[in-house]
């Protein structure tokens, strides 16, 4: 049986597909194809040179929500609020994070006022119905709407995450008088308080609804065409996976599809070596990402705002939590007007591309750096695919940075490296320092075509103690992908005093969530249902979300609930209040049909680890080069062992130690690193 | 001693991260949503002599300033050598602090090798003080420092690691909401101790030398920024002046706001000498936000805040003006007037920036939705606090911003009505923005907001009225003004919606309130806008079309049709007209 991924990124679509009967991966890669995405998709497959019909199942990310939001290039999309709540979307919470910007901007609204009605509606916060709903205002909005061309439409009403009757009804008018549009419920989408963030995920949704359903036909009848008859399932941004039926009704959960690969795949390998703290770092062309992965599973946030905290739109929907910089290879070091370094965020991305790509970049980069100092071939980037030019890149250097700085060439280069390695080990910090987490607990896996050159640095910075550095590092949010559970999450806010909660309610709560859940299930087998209670000193605003059983769930188990949030509390906040109340506020349950491990191929046993060539790098001290063995990747077997100063090269990428580093190589091929004084 | 060139970055990146990571963690374990969603507060590192290292980016933005008075009387106080580690102190008193004696700070010293080097310090608004009143602070009318609450003089609440029970126990016995506002004095202590730790692990990673040489750095390069903005206009003297309609005891008397800005050679004065002298209501203060907030936004809105960002500004206050107010002049109200200092002092330099100058905003920290009782079925005490934002200015190239708080707020986000209702015995039957309540202009003013409630038991409201009627929110280069704000109560049984004033006002149940904020400028002559824009903007139903005739000169027929012909006459009988009676001004 063969399983494949299609992970389509910024400028690649990479293919990765396991075969389980010889135990052999196959990977390709062709341009990403902007306009026709699902073309791109198909020269990937035939490019893989697999049958399409031998594929069982074939596991996508896209960029296709997230592009068509950003791009605003959604469908003419309609409102339908509570009397008196028309402003709630465009007023949002009235803030500015930007405090000191007089020129700042708010979320720009993708629903015009005109085309937001009002219903005479009103439940309160109980769920009682305060006044009933006029079936006639809804009619008038559809009129409204299909007069206007509405395509899709949103509809959000106060207090429906406890009572959605009113959204429910509102819905089958909207169906029945406006068959063709695409239809979005906020209690469908998200069973929680706090209206304006509930209507901007649901108009989201509803916004992007059209073009992702038809991208999702389209790449199944294109896939048909090519003879692949297996399962198509499509990556969330939690890290699961879900069936094309589930993506169309709710494409606002595929929105960072793309990126979680690669953290799914760092927690499956560091499980598989029995580390089951983690530390993902992947670090592309334009930003670097960290995200926290603890007892084997990442680390999760309710939400985020796509487009930036001060001006995005509130998307609701559970994403891992990543923390990003913008530091990656082609990121352009700059001095500013007083004289001062920069590094980032400003990017040459694949096009112009760094110096030393020759495609016309004129700025320097940290690429440009890396290859200054030795620790990029000219010769042998991309497999020798691509000749990078050392001597535009040095001279770059000099005149932008060097020569203004009063330094050498190479100094400036490992000044460039430095400023990117601390910038990058502060967004290591604070998905694990800043939350309470030691980082000398975790190991560091690095990804990305830039990771393995950077993550020695950073983890000797942090003191964590060991590097591993994957198979496949360039390819690995494809690979990550193969290894995605299928994944449900819900929530439902339930508002009360832990002490006076009605557990019986909340089994019942958490049983119907975990029947919508399964229903959606390919894989029912071992499903497993993870249960969590938002919880948080009455009083406060914030929850933490707190891992219960089912059965501390039946026997009321209040003081073992209470004593979990005290110590999560103590964990992240570094003090707790044992005598204060605790109301509960939001139940949440993920349902997870668990695909079984990918066991990976074991390599064979080192023989004599050889170096290919030697090399002059400059591995700290710029003024004086190392002379160091440079390792093939694909020559290292299994048990192998070298010490840094070393670099170790493969396709896609270059993995930099430092004097003291020690490496092994694991049966099943990934490098296992022991920093230097981590500890 | 000098930092490298990667060192320096490394320092200036890491230095706002420490302040931003303890703002992170007040603001997820305080207890009083005045932090939580006001975001009320502000955490920063401050040096022995007051200097301001690193503060957090977001929250208020008037807490800007002011920081450093309270370390230079502290250290004044107790002496370099009298602090201890383990040591906090707590301080809110206004002979040196200045402002309303909810904003308590809490500070703890650092101390690398044996050496005390600087402070950790975190201002936050409490839910409550003591004194009359509670939530956002007593009003205007209450008289003395007193009245107002617990005040609190550099005290130290812990003493080298153990806590002061006798102190604790005056607090805690002297403030209602005493589990909310101890809560949240352990989470100030916290994250003053978070930042401590940080900056433990950059002295001992870079040492005591290093980073002394890099903040110097820093500090230095920064104020260069700043000037090589301001040398960029015309060397001068820049005048502006607004005023508020009365003090809120005093009837009657407006109070007057002057700013004076001297630029020469990059350097900047912001003389307050013309405003008001000291009132008897408490809106005095003794504060350099206005000019600092005013001056920020000009100079580097989105770089970090450190003391070198205000090294080229010189602020001139006398002592007994409105804002250096003597102790014990009543400060309830401290901050009101700052945003409309803030938006004359950049009003002044509209002739020298004048692409860089928007009209004025609402001016105003409030549209404060307030009422608080007891709920009869739980018997809890129940707060409604909520704050509603207003128009902004028209820009010169753009329309300004509707619904969002004033320039003295930054992150502060408005009570979702679901949250609001959850904990509340109350209806909030609409948040919208008012039609027609943007001032026109080439580019209009933002809206502002209808904020309804209805109570469902009766309780207190405060209906303390933002004073800015005779003086809205002001155009620029012929924009017309945004409209004004208020408080309209209808009681149980009554028909219609009456204006209102004052605190702590009982209200019967089932009564309704009109929380009602201010709009924004316009900028430019509205006669000039687009015509397409106008007929959008009545499509959207932000302009009536009343308005479109009347202020933009704009005639559109039933189905929205722009009638081209009628709108180019009417247009030219308006500037014939306009022309003769305006005066040229902006």
């Amino acid at each position: 049986m063969i399983v494949a991924a299609i992970d389509i990124g910024g400028t690649f679509t990479d293919l990765m597909a396991f075969d389980e009967r010889s135990g052999r991966f196959v990977q390709a890669k062709s341009l990403t194809t902007p306009a026709q995405l699902v073309q791109g998709i198909i020269d990937c497959v035939r490019k893989s040179g697999l049958e399409s019909s031998d594929i069982a199942e074939l596991i996508h990310g896209s960029t296709i929500a997230i592009n068509t939001l950003i791009e605003r290039k959604g469908a003419a999309t309609g409102l339908i609020v509570t009397r008196g709540t028309r402003d709630v979307y465009g007023i949002g919470r009235g803030n500015r994070p930007e405090s000191y910007n007089l020129f700042f901007h708010r979320h720009r609204p993708l629903v015009p006022r005109h085309l937001t009605c009002e219903v005479r509606e009103r439940a309160r916060a109980s769920g009682e119905i305060h006044e009933p709903m006029q079936a006639a205002d809804v009619q008038a909005a559809c009129e409204k709407f299909a007069a206007e061309g509405v395509q899709a439409v949103a509809i959000c009403f106060l207090h429906s995450y406890v009572n959605p009757r009113h959204e429910r009804e509102a819905g089958e008018i909207v169906r029945k008088l406006m068959p063709g549009a695409y239809l979005s419920l906020s209690h469908q989408i998200l069973r929680e308080y706090r209206e304006f963030e509930r209507m901007s995920t649901t108009v989201v949704n509803a916004y992007i609804g059209p073009k992702v359903g038809g991208y999702v036909r389209g790449l199944k009848a294109s896939l048909a065409d090519i003879g692949f008859e297996g399962e198509l399932t499509m990556m969330r941004s939690s890290g699961g996976v879900m069936t094309p039926e589930v993506a169309t009704e709710r494409p606002v959960a595929m929105m960072e599809s793309g990126p979680v690969g690669g953290i799914i795949a760092s927690a499956r390998i560091g499980s598989a070596l029995a580390f089951r703290n983690v530390i993902s770092f992947d670090m592309g062309g334009t930003t670097a990402k960290a995200s926290l992965i603890r007892d084997g599973a990442p680390t999760m946030a309710s939400g985020y705002y796509v487009g930036g905290y001060a001006s995005g739109h509130p998307v609701m929907e559970p994403v891992i939590d990543v923390v990003e910089v913008g530091a990656g290879g082609g990121s352009i070091a700059w001095i500013d007007e007083v004289g001062a370094l920069k590094v980032g965020p400003r990017s040459a991305g694949a096009d112009p591309g760094p110096i030393c790509y020759r495609s016309g970049g004129t700025e320097p980069t940290i690429t440009d750096a890396n290859l200054a100092l030795g620790r990029l071939d000219p010769g042998d980037f991309l497999g020798g695919e691509m000749e990078l030019d050392a001597a535009s890149a040095a001279r770059g250097i000099r005149e932008k940075i060097a020569a203004p700085l009063r330094m050498s060439v190479t100094a400036a280069a490992q000044a460039i490296i430095d400023i990117a390695s601390a910038k990058m080990s502060l967004a290591v910090r604070e998905v694990s320092v800043a939350k309470g987490y030691d980082p000398r607990d975790f190991v560091l896996v690095a990804s990305g075509g830039a990771g393995p050159l950077h993550t020695l640095a950073i983890a000797r910075e942090l003191h964590i103690p060991t590097v591993i550095v994957p198979l496949f590092p360039a390819h690995f949010s494809a690979l990550g992908m193969l290894a995605a559970d299928e994944r449900h999450d819900f929530i439902r806010t339930c508002y009360a005093d832990l002490a006076a909660a009605d557990f019986r309610q909340i089994l019942s709560i958490c049983q119907e969530m975990a029947d919508e859940g399964n229903a959606g299930l390919r894989h029912k087998r071992d499903a497993e249902q993870r249960i969590h209670l938002d919880l948080r000193y009455v009083g406060q605003e914030f929850t933490l979300s707190v891992p219960v059983t089912r059965e501390q769930l039946q026997g009321a188990d209040r003081p073992g609930i209470r004593a979990a949030f005290d110590r999560l509390y103590e964990q992240r906040y570094a003090h707790h209040s044992p005598a204060e109340p605790v109301e509960l506020v939001n139940v949440r349950v993920a349902v997870i049909g668990k695909r079984a491990e990918m066991q990976f191929p074991l390599l064979p046993a080192a023989g004599r680890v050889t170096a290919a060539h030697m090399a002059e790098v400059y591995l700290g001290d710029p003024e004086r080069p190392v002379s160091c063995p440079v390792y093939r990747r694909e020559n290292l077997g299994a048990g192998a062992r070298f010490a840094g100063p070393a670099l170790v090269r493969e396709h896609g990428t270059t993995t930099v130690l430092f004097e003291g580093d020690g490496c092994s190589v694991a049966p099943s091929g990934e490098l296992i690193i022991a920093v230097r004084g981590a500890r | 001693m000098t930092a490298d060139p990667v060192t320096l970055e490394v320092i200036r990146n890491a230095l706002p991260a420490v302040a931003n990571e303890m703002a992170a963690d007040l603001q997820r374990t305080s207890y009083n949503m005045m932090i939580y969603e006001v975001r009320d507060f502000c955490t920063a590192m401050v040096n022995v002599e007051g200097e301001l290292i690193s503060q957090n980016v977001g929250g208020v933005s008037h807490f800007v300033a002011d920081l450093g008075v309270i370390i230079t009387d502290g250290v004044k106080r107790y002496g370099r050598d009298g602090f201890k580690p383990g040591d906090v102190i707590i301080t809110n008193h206004q002979a040196v602090a200045g402002q309303h004696l909810n904003n308590v700070v809490i500070y703890v010293p650092y101390f690398f090798e044996g050496e005390l080097l600087l402070f950790s310090m975190v201002r936050a608004h409490w839910i409550d003080i003591g004194g009359t009143s509670t939530g956002f602070g007593a009003g205007p009318d209450v008289a003395d420092p007193w009245l107002e609450g617990l005040q609190l003089d550099q005290m130290k609440i812990h003493e080298a690691g153990t806590v002061n029970e006798t102190l604790y126990r005056v607090i805690k016995d002297n403030i209602r909401f005493p589990e909310s506002s101890l809560g949240d004095m352990n989470s100030q202590i916290a994250a003053c101790r978070l930042g401590v730790r940080r900056m433990d692990e950059l002295f001992a990673k870079y040492g005591k030398g290093t980073i002394l040489a890099a903040i110097g750095k820093i500090f230095d390069e920064t104020e260069i920024k700043c000037r090589n903005v301001v040398s960029r206009l015309a060397d001068g003297v820049y005048e502006a002046e607004s005023f508020f309609d009365d003090d809120g005891v005093t009837p009657d008397e407006p109070v007057r706001i002057h700013a004076r800005v001297s630029v020469a050679a990059g350097g900047m004065t912001i003389d307050l000498s013309g405003c008001s002298g000291e009132r008897k209501a408490g809106i005095n203060s003794r504060t350099l936000a206005g000019a600092r907030v005013a001056y920020k936004a000009l100079t580097g809105p989105l770089d970090p805040v450190n003391e070198g960002s205000f090294r080229a500004l010189q602020v001139v206050i006398p002592e007994g003006n409105i804002m250096m107010a003597r102790y014990p002049a009543p400060m309830a109200g401290w901050s009101i007037i700052v945003p409309t200092v803030v938006e004359t002092i950049i009003t002044s330099l509209a002739s020298a920036m004048p692409d860089k100058i928007p009209a004025a905003h609402h001016g105003l920290l409030g549209g404060a939705v307030v009422f608080f009782g007891v709920n009869p079925v739980t018997q809890r005490r129940f707060v409604v606090q909520s704050l509603e934002g207003g128009g902004w200015g028209g820009r010169p190239y753009e329309d300004g911003e509707s619904g969002t708080v004033s320039v003295c707020q930054g992150d502060v986000r408005n009570g979702s009505i679901e949250g609001i209702e959850m904990k509340c015995p109350v209806l909030v039957e609409e948040r919208s923005l008012r039609r027609d309540s943007g001032g026109p202009g080439k580019y209009r003013g933002g809206l502002a907001i209808d904020m309804r409630v209805r109570n469902f038991v009766e309780g207190r409201w405060n209906f303390e009225r933002a004073r800015r009627r005779g003086c809205p929110a002001w155009g620029l280069w012929g924009g017309k003004p945004g409209e004004t704000g208020g408080y309209y109560l209808r009681r149980a049984g009554e028909d219609g919606f009456r204006s209102v004033d004052g605190s702590r006002k009982p209200v019967e149940a089932d009564s309704e309130v009109i929380v009602r904020t201010g709009g924004g400028g316009g900028w430019g002559d509205p006669l000039e806008r687009d015509p397409e824009r106008v007929r959008w903007d009545v499509l959207e139903e932000m302009i009536s079309m009343e308005a479109a005739r009347e202020h933009y000169g704009v005639v559109l027929g039933d189905d929205l049709a722009l009638d081209l012909a009628a709108t180019i006459a009417l247009r030219q009988s308006r500037k014939r007209r306009g022309h003769a009676a305006q005066p040229e001004e902006i």
